[in-house]
């Protein structure tokens, strides 16, 4: 419990994680709500969607969980994966390990702390973007005349679950990267690059590569992606970034995946932890 | 490899200085003290404990190379950290900022302190388990005449009763002036360990003499006499018992040797690092 208090304060006085939960809330909203909510108005063909109802009803609160849960494979997997690297990483690069490791606690008592710490932390990751994102689907309501109707509240439940469950997967993904490359760069730069671009490649060519394709169901973002999809929400489509071209998988065989991938990332990053020898800040 | 059959006791409540030149193996040989590192064969005990174990760090506090902490945290923010870390009650932060004379600074941000301050912070976390054991690992790299003043007196003081200091250091002054024993280390190997006195044991005498080469050829020739060296501005440093400087004196003289200066060095703890680290070959 000592060790869990120490490393909620680190997380919580360090500026850049403040820096990344309101990024991920602008990217979150802006792309989730603003930009579409601006065709809708400036009656722009968005994205190949069309324009009308359709695009304004996915805007309504009872759409939330549908709207909002799209953001958290691809914006808010890469803001905290960032989080999870710099939380860990930067011990290596300040030789921090050095001093913590040499209290009463040990190392792993330490990692575990810190990955509960992380966890802990990304409770408002997930709370404030389904708040903020409500807030913007009732202004939206309001201002078209819609009826405010809410999302079915076990919906809303599952979503915030999965979301969390997501950004913890993909938070242990940096905090792995940052152990095995001992520092922030190289953990960051790597899982970027994973993110957008290697996961997105295989999973586009996937559909004609049979062996890319068994490759991509065990990848983060298919399966973030056929997890969301199995709350009943539309997988976006579109090329780019952000989009999704791959097969998806069952929602059970999505949190199974994930969850293995979790349990790998934290048991391989405490092991290396526990037995590595630490030097000096790299 | 950086240790190898390195062996070495430190008694309960003294200041043990342990030295020896860049690379030679002090830093791995503490960071294995704290478990920081695991020897690949061999053992050690801290305490009574396995080194890096939960009931050893408890009651060792260290300082090991530069000090590490979160730059974007203030001092005292800093060791409520480790506090937490160590189990140790925030009650324990003021006395020991006050201690490193660090309390009007530690609400300033870790990355805005002067090296000095750095270090002295370094120090108030060592401290904070209020240790049986403090290792020091350079403790005065970077501070000022007066803080490293200042820092020795801390030293000193914390190594009084029962508190055992284990100090690495370059600066053989500062050695001088603090510990009680000291281990010169080379190679990863403990060559000399002993008290100051045991380690400038084997006074000098030098002389100054014309012509040169006659007098070093004479006095290689005689009996008991050790190494004669060739110091600064001509002068001989010669290793032999103090009590024949009569003696040589007369031989020489005989010899036709014009003799004009002849006494008795001390010998600086510095002087006997360099011709310990120059020549000996490791211990066991």
């Amino acid at each position: 419990m000592d060790s869990l208090i120490a490393e909620l304060l680190l997380l919580r006085k360090r500026v850049g994680n403040w820096v990344l939960l309101g990024f991920w809330l602008f990217m979150a909203i802006l792309f989730s709500y603003l930009l579409p909510y601006y065709a809708y108005t400036s009656d722009l063909n968005f994205h190949g969607r069309g324009v009308g109802a359709v695009l304004l009803i996915a805007l309504l609160p009872q759409n939330l969980v549908a709207n909002i849960t799209n953001s958290f494979p691809f914006f808010g997997g890469t803001m905290v994966l960032i989080m999870g690297a710099l939380a860990m990483g930067s011990e290596y690069n300040w030789g921090t390990l050095t001093p913590a490791f040499t209290q009463r606690a040990g190392r792993l008592k330490v990692f575990f702390a810190k990955m509960l710490a992380l966890a802990i932390a990304l409770v408002p990751f997930v709370l404030l973007v389904f708040l903020l994102a409500f807030l913007a689907s009732v202004s939206i309501s309001w201002r078209e005349g819609q009826p405010i109707e809410l999302p079915p509240l076990w919906d809303l439940l599952r979503a915030l679950a999965a979301g969390w469950f997501l950004l913890a997967v993909w938070a242990a993904f940096g905090v792995f990267l940052a152990v095995l490359s001992r520092g922030t760069a190289l953990a960051i730069g790597l899982g970027i690059i994973y993110g957008l671009v290697i996961e997105g490649i295989i999973s586009s060519f996937g559909r004609q590569i049979d062996l890319l394709k068994q490759i991509s169901t065990v990848l983060l973002r298919t399966n973030g992606y056929s997890l969301i999809s199995s709350l009943g929400v539309t997988l976006p489509s579109e090329a780019g970034p952000g989009g999704f071209s791959g097969d998806s998988v069952s929602g059970t065989q999505a949190a199974l995946v994930l969850a293995g991938c979790l349990i790998v990332f934290i048991a391989i990053s405490a092991a290396v932890i526990r037995r590595r020898d630490v030097t000096g800040a790299s | 490899m950086a240790v190898d059959g390195l062996s070495m006791k430190v008694k309960r409540g003294e200041v043990y200085g342990f030295v020896g030149p860049n690379g030679s193996g002090k830093t791995t040989t503490l960071r294995m003290l704290l478990g920081l590192v695991r020897p690949t064969s061999g053992d050690c005990e801290m305490l009574g404990e396995a080194p890096g174990s939960p009931e050893a760090l408890a009651r060792i506090g260290a300082l090991v190379e530069t000090p590490a902490f979160y730059p974007y945290l203030s001092g005292r923010d800093n060791l409520r950290v480790l506090a937490r870390h160590a189990g140790v009650s925030y009650n324990r932060i003021e006395p020991v900022l006050a201690e490193v004379d660090l309390t009007r600074r530690a609400d300033y941000r870790f990355k805005s302190y002067s090296l000095g301050m750095k270090q002295r912070l370094g120090m108030a976390a060592a401290l904070l388990k209020d240790p049986e054991l403090l290792i020091l690992d350079e403790p005065t790299n970077g501070l000022d005449p007066a803080g490293m003043a200042e820092m020795r007196d801390l030293i000193r003081n914390l190594g009084h009763g029962e508190r055992t200091v284990l100090l690495s250091s370059h600066l053989m002054g500062e050695l001088e002036q603090i510990c009680d024993r000291i281990g010169v280390v080379k190679e990863g190997r403990i060559i000399k360990e002993g008290t100051l006195d045991e380690l400038r044991r084997g006074e000098r005498l030098k002389l100054r003499a014309e012509p040169v080469s006659g007098a070093i050829e004479l006095l290689e020739k005689l009996e008991g006499v050790g190494k004669v060296d060739t110091g600064d501005g001509g002068n001989l440093m010669i290793e032999v018992d103090p009590s024949r400087a009569a003696e040589i004196n007369r031989v020489l003289v005989e010899a036709g040797i014009q003799v004009s200066e002849l006494c008795v060095v001390k010998l600086s703890l510095e002087s006997v690092f360099l011709s310990l680290t120059e020549e000996a070959e490791p211990l066991g």
